[in-house]
Parts: structure tokens; C-alpha cells; sequence
């Protein structure tokens, strides 16, 4: 029991799928981590593949719509930017329609008209009128440009080939960032182009930029194809810095350029802003850097956690528990084996003896009538000079015999078993009549024979007479492997519904598990000295009546701490009879 | 105490030649034979004896048959199995054709001429 102990706990993780060459110990040690190892590739193998399969499944989806997310954004960001400049060039283009060229000249009506748009158009910076030679004739805003030339400005030649125009950000006269919105008309007295021009400030670009902010969101900006920054950028810098953008879309589409940083995805959102020198760029965080993504993710690792921890304990527990059917099924089948063997053995012998005893009878019988005969002889020679020395011989001559013919009876007693007579039997009983008999022989080896045996014990169905043959048997081995000063415990119970036994310890040296092997093996003897010479015949004639009996005797030994035989028979039930008497 | 006749019957001729020698020693009239048709003849022979000693294991004509063919002959006549290859079934056996008594070689005399005493005096 110990080394099953120990070798739970010095079990390997792993041991190798092959059980040759192994100690039984070692076999099941392997058996029991083989058991585990596949039994937990079997669960947790499908498992990974399931919540991997899961896994890329969700990030696919995820990134889809991390992608979907960014041309959303971008088109929100692109709309904002369109509908505030409509709105600005719907306006502009009553104004220019509803106000002839003198009549804008005049700053008053230029300033009301400004206030107007002003209330209505965030970022309205100044409004001012030039002539077809480039010359603002009127100007409302915070500078002092009145009258300066803008002959050279592309601006100014763009939104005279256009009727209206929105123009790149630049810095101009003001030395400000800012983007105009112009549109011409032609003054039907001079039949000349005039423009009217407003300045809004890049901040208003930001702020309507800063609208598509989101969590996901890194950065979003204009630039022109120049690769000139029209509006402040989070990581690129402010308006009219550099920066270069590597693709570029041809039409108005929006392209969604995606690539990895590291584990996670990033998307570029890229899509020219109708009626404007414009690219709108926005950056997005791929569905990694999600705060849902990383929601999930934790969830599918703890709840895969958890299975693989519920997992690997279940098959832990059901490898040790298979293992350890496996091994008792494998004990069973080798002790019914053992027994199998055991009883064929007895039985084989038991004919072997039969035939040598008859076989040794016979010349036995001649030798002990022809000492006899001498013996009768010699005895009527009164005057027979060696007659003394003749009987005497003559006498250990028949002592001789009697000794042999005392072997050859016993052997023909282990091959015949006894016949036996079935009786209803208290076991109590019989140890204490047996112990009648030994006690003296305890009492003066000094030996104590302590008695536990339990009160209204059920009745068993055995030959009273051979019983008493394995209670004497047993307890007389007792005595003799303790020689002297020592203790018997003699204990009997009821074990469970069916059956009852009795168990005999002694304090003697113990037995060897080598000799312990063949205990039951008929002729195999330990007591060797020449004052009681054993046949080897006792145990072997115990076992062979306890298992007639349908009982089962069992012993188990510690050198150095003593035996223990524990003898168990079926309960005696009526209507067994029938079942008892074909075993017997 | 009238002296029984017996007949050892035993093909261990020196056996039985023995053993004859030795109850005649203790003033039985004693004859050994070494087989049942032996036995037999001396029967014919109106040498009747009291008590058969009788082996059982016997080559041609074994100790139940030969006890039979006595027990035909005169089933006073007291027979007891002497043998070393005895057996409970061969005893039972015996005992159901009219076996007196059933011994296992080798015998202490004194026990043999009390089971022959007993044997004779039916």
C-alpha cells in the first residue's frame, strides 16, 4: 500500500506511450499519464481549434467593421466639410446674384452683408470684392487689405475661369493660414468679371474635422495634392506643413488602405472632397486597439482558461480513476488466475502424491513384514548371541517405517481433502475449541492470545471437523513462528451482508514476500529444524478446505512485524443449500 | 480361541509369503497367494479360510473382482482389504459387496490380528 502511495506521488507527467519492460508500478504510472495526455489532447484539441477558429471568425468581423467604421467616419467628415461649404457658396452665389459690383464696392452694404454671413457661417474671416485687374475695391475683416492686388493670385485666375471656386490654404497678404471661397460674375454695363471673395480660417476646418472624433480615431486632416497640410493634423503637424500620402484615390471614391502596426491593424481612410483642392485623410485604430475587441478577448481567454482548467482536472481525475479500474480488473484476473493456477497446481500434485504414496506403500509394506518376521525370529533365539542388537536395530527399522508410513497417509489425506460433511458452524465456536487445544502450548511459550471476536455472529455452512483443521493449522503456525513471548490478536466480524472473517495476527519475525509467494504451495516448508520437520502439506490442506468451503483465505506479512491470515466465508442464507453442496 | 485359517492373496508374493509366516509364528494357519485364481484354486481345494487378506490392485483379476468370485464361493468367508493403493471410492465399493474391513499398507501385526480376530469371530 505504501509503495501505491509513493508512487502517486512521484507519478510522471509522462513516462513514454510504451508499458515493455516496465514494473507493473511503472506500467500503470504510464498508463495513467498516457491515459491523461490523450484524453486531454482529445478535449482540449477541439477546444483550441474551436475558440481559434472563433477567435479569427470575431477579428475578421471586427476588422470589417473597424474598416466599414473608418469609410463611415471618413464620408461623415466629408459631408460635414461639403454641406458647411454649399452652404457658404449657396450663399455666396445670392449674394453675387442679388447685388450688382457698385453695390458691393460700397462698405457699408459690403460690412452688413458680411455681418449676415457672418451670423450664419462659422469661420467667416473677411469678405472683400476685386476687380477684374485684381484690385480689391471693397474689403469687411479684420486686416488691412483694402486695395491691394491680388492680378498674380491663382485664386483670383481660377475663380474667374469658375464661376465659383474653393482655393487651397495659403497664407496671402495676411500671413494667416486661411482658404477662400470665390465665385465671379460678370458686371453686365462693363460686360467685365468682377469676384467676391470670402477668407474663412483654418480652425473652422479643424473644428468641423474634430466632429468625426471617436474612440478608434487617431487622426483626421486635409491635405492637398501637394502634399501640402490644409488643416492641423494630431501627429503631422499644423496647416501648410508637409506630409506625404503614398496612395492616393483617382475619383471622389473613399479607399481604405489597411496595414499591420505590430499585432494590430490600422486603417487609412483616403477620398477627395468634391469642388475643392482637398483630400480628406483619416486614421483609425484597427478593431484591436477596440476597447470591444480587448473585452472579448479577455473573455474568450478566461472562459478558455477555465476549460482548459475544468478539463485538465476532470481528465486528471478520470485518468487516475480508468487507471485504477484498469489495474483492478488486472488484479482481479491475475488472482482468479493465481487461484486457477493455484488449485490445478494442488490438484496436480495431489494425484502426483496419491500415486507416489500407493506406489511406496507397497515395498514399505514388505520392508515392515520382513523386520517384523526377523524381529519374531530373533525374539524366540533366547540364546542368540546379537539378539539385543537385532531387536533394537529391528526396532528403528519399524520406527522408520511407521515415520514413512505416517508421509505417505498424509499424502494421500492432501490428495483426498477429506470427505466432508456440511453443517451449520458458529466460526466462534470452532476458534474457541481450537484455542482448547493450543493454549497450553501458548501458555507455557508465554504466548498471549488476545480474543476480539464479535457477539451473534452469523452461522456458516462447513465441515466442523476440517474447520477445526484451519483454525489449528493457522493458530499452530502462529505459535510456532513466534517461539516464544509474543501475542496472537484473534479477531472475528461480520464483514458485510454476505460474508464473515476471521483474522489471525501474530508478533512473530514476518515472512518474506518471496516466501510469502509460495506460502500456500503444497510442500513448501519453512521449518527446517530437525525437532518438528514441516511436510509443506498444512497450508496447502487449508487453502484447499477453505476454498472447498467457497471461502477465501488471504495472508499478509512485514518482516520484522509479524503475519496476518484473514480468513472469510459466506454467510450461510437458507436456500444457499443447493449452491454450498455443488461446491463442496 | 480357535486359530483362523488365512489366505493372503497378493501379487507382492514376498509380501504375503512373509506376512503368512509371521501369523503362523503367532499360531494362525496362514497361506500366501499371488493372484485371484490362485486364490481359487485353493478354495477348490476345500482349504477354506476364515479370513481373506486381500490386495486390491492386482494384475488381471483386481482385488474387487477376486472379491466378488470369493463371496461367490462361500460368502462367509470374511474378507479385508490390504493395500497401498487404497482409496475411499475402492473402500465404498468394497463395503457394498461385502467387505469386512478396509486397512492401508504398511500395518502394525498387532492391529492386524485384531482386525483378523474381530473378522473371524463372525
Amino acid at each position: 500500500m505504501s509503495e501505491n502511495r509513493s508512487s502517486k506521488r512521484n507519478c510522471p507527467i509522462f513516462c513514454g506511450l510504451s508499458g515493455k519492460d516496465l514494473s507493473p508500478q511503472a506500467r500503470y504510472r504510464c498508463m495513467c499519464n498516457s491515459l491523461f495526455i490523450v484524453m486531454l489532447a482529445i478535449t482540449l484539441i477541439p477546444l483550441s481549434i474551436t475558440s481559434g477558429l472563433n477567435f479569427f471568425q470575431y477579428q475578421q468581423l471586427v476588422r470589417e467593421d473597424s474598416r466599414a467604421n473608418a469609410r463611415w467616419n471618413a464620408e461623415s467628415a466629408r459631408a460635414t466639410i461639403n454641406a458647411y461649404l454649399e452652404k457658404l457658396e449657396a450663399a455666396i452665389t445670392v449674394v453675387i446674384d442679388t447685388y450688382s459690383f457698385e453695390d458691393l464696392s460700397d462698405p457699408k452694404k459690403l460690412e452688413q452683408i458680411f455681418r449676415q454671413l457672418k451670423r450664419e457661417h462659422q469661420g467667416l474671416v473677411d469678405l472683400s470684392i476685386v476687380g477684374v485687374d485684381g484690385i480689391q475695391t471693397a474689403y469687411v475683416g479684420p486686416y488691412r487689405l483694402a486695395g491691394k492686388d491680388y492680378s498674380d493670385s491663382l485664386w483670383f485666375h481660377k475663380a474667374l475661369a469658375r464661376r465659383m471656386y474653393v482655393s487651397e490654404v495659403f497664407t496671402g497678404f495676411r500671413n494667416v493660414p486661411h482658404f477662400v471661397v470665390a465665385a465671379s460674375k460678370k458686371d453686365p454695363s462693363s460686360d467685365r468679371y468682377w469676384v467676391i471673395r470670402a477668407s474663412i480660417d483654418t480652425e473652422t476646418l479643424d473644428r468641423f474635422l474634430a466632429l468625426a472624433d471617436t474612440e478608434a480615431l487617431e487622426d483626421i486632416f486635409l491635405i492637398n495634392d501637394s502634399g501640402i497640410l490644409q488643416s492641423g493634423s494630431r501627429y503631422h503637424g499644423d496647416a501648410l506643413e508637409s506630409f506625404q500620402l503614398t496612395r492616393k484615390p483617382k475619383q471622389n471614391d473613399i479607399v481604405i488602405f489597411e496595414e499591420m502596426r505590430g499585432n494590430s491593424s490600422f486603417y487609412r481612410a483616403v477620398s477627395r472632397i468634391p469642388n475643392t483642392p482637398w483630400l480628406l485623410v483619416l486614421d483609425q485604430q484597427g478593431a484591436e486597439a477596440r476597447k470591444i475587441w480587448h473585452i472579448f478577448k479577455g473573455r474568450l481567454q478566461l472562459t478558455l482558461g477555465l476549460c482548459f482548467l475544468a478539463s485538465g482536472g476532470m481528465v486528471f481525475w478520470l485518468s487516475r480513476f480508468l487507471a485504477g479500474k484498469f489495474r483492478e480488473a488486472d488484479e482481479t484476473r491475475d488472482s482468479i488466475l493465481s487461484e486457477t493456477e493455484h488449485s490445478n497446481k494442488l490438484a496436480s500434485i495431489g494425484r502426483l502424491a496419491a500415486g507416489v504414496a500407493h506406489e511406496i506403500n507397497n515395498p514399505l509394506a514388505i520392508i515392515a513384514e520382513k523386520a517384523g518376521l526377523m524381529q519374531d525370529l530373533v525374539g524366540l533365539e533366547q540364546d542368540f548371541r546379537h539378539r539385543a542388537k537385532f531387536l533394537d536395530q529391528l526396532a528403528s527399522l519399524q520406527n522408520a517405517v511407521v515415520r514413512a508410513r505416517t508421509i505417505t497417509h498424509r499424502l494421500l489425506g492432501f490428495a483426498r481433502r477429506m470427505e466432508t460433511s456440511l453443517t451449520l458452524v458458529q466460526l466462534n465456536a470452532i476458534v474457541t475449541e481450537v484455542l482448547s487445544f493450543l493454549e497450553k502450548d501458548a501458555a507455557y511459550r508465554n504466548i498471549h492470545i488476545i480474543l476480539q471476536l464479535q457477539e451473534n455472529l452469523p452461522v456458516i455452512r462447513a465441515d466442523h471437523g476440517q474447520l477445526q483443521q484451519v483454525f489449528l493449522n493457522v493458530i499452530n503456525n502462529a505459535i510456532d513462528a513466534i517461539r516464544s513471548d509474543g501475542e496472537i490478536h484473534i479477531t472475528s466480524r461480520r464483514e458485510n451482508q454476505k460474508t464473515v472473517m476471521v483474522a489471525i495476527s501474530d508478533t512473530g519475525p514476518g515472512i518474506a514476500p518471496d516466501v510469502l509467494k509460495h506460502i500456500f504451495d503444497p510442500f513448501f516448508t519453512t521449518k527446517g529444524n530437525e525437532e518438528k520437520k514441516g511436510t509443506g502439506l498444512g497450508l496447502s490442506i487449508t487453502y484447499g478446505i477453505v476454498q472447498k468451503m467457497g471461502g477465501r483465505i488471504e495472508v499478509s506479512s512485514e518482516v520484522g512485524v509479524g503475519t496476518t491470515f484473514i480468513i472469510t466465508f459466506p454467510v450461510y442464507k437458507e436456500g444457499s443449500e443447493e449452491e454450498s453442496n455443488d461446491r463442496a | 480361541m480357535t486359530a483362523h485359517r488365512i489366505l493372503i492373496v497378493d501379487d507382492e508374493l514376498d509380501f504375503g509369503t512373509t506376512l503368512a509366516e509371521r501369523l503362523e509364528l503367532r499360531g494362525y494357519a496362514a497361506k500366501a497367494v499371488s493372484g485371484a485364481q490362485e486364490a481359487m484354486g485353493v478354495l477348490a481345494d476345500n482349504w477354506r479360510p476364515d479370513v481373506v487378506l486381500l490386495d486390491l490392485m492386482m494384475p488381471g483379476v483386481d482385488g474387487l473382482a477376486t472379491l466378488d468370485l470369493i463371496k461367490q464361493h462361500d460368502p462367509k468367508i470374511q474378507v479385508i482389504i490390504l493395500t497401498g493403493h487404497g482409496s475411499t471410492e475402492s473402500g465404498i465399493l468394497g463395503m457394498q459387496r461385502g467387505l469386512f474391513d478396509y486397512i492401508m499398507k504398511p500395518v502394525d501385526i498387532g492391529e492386524l490380528i485384531a482386525r483378523i480376530n474381530e473378522a473371524g469371530a463372525q
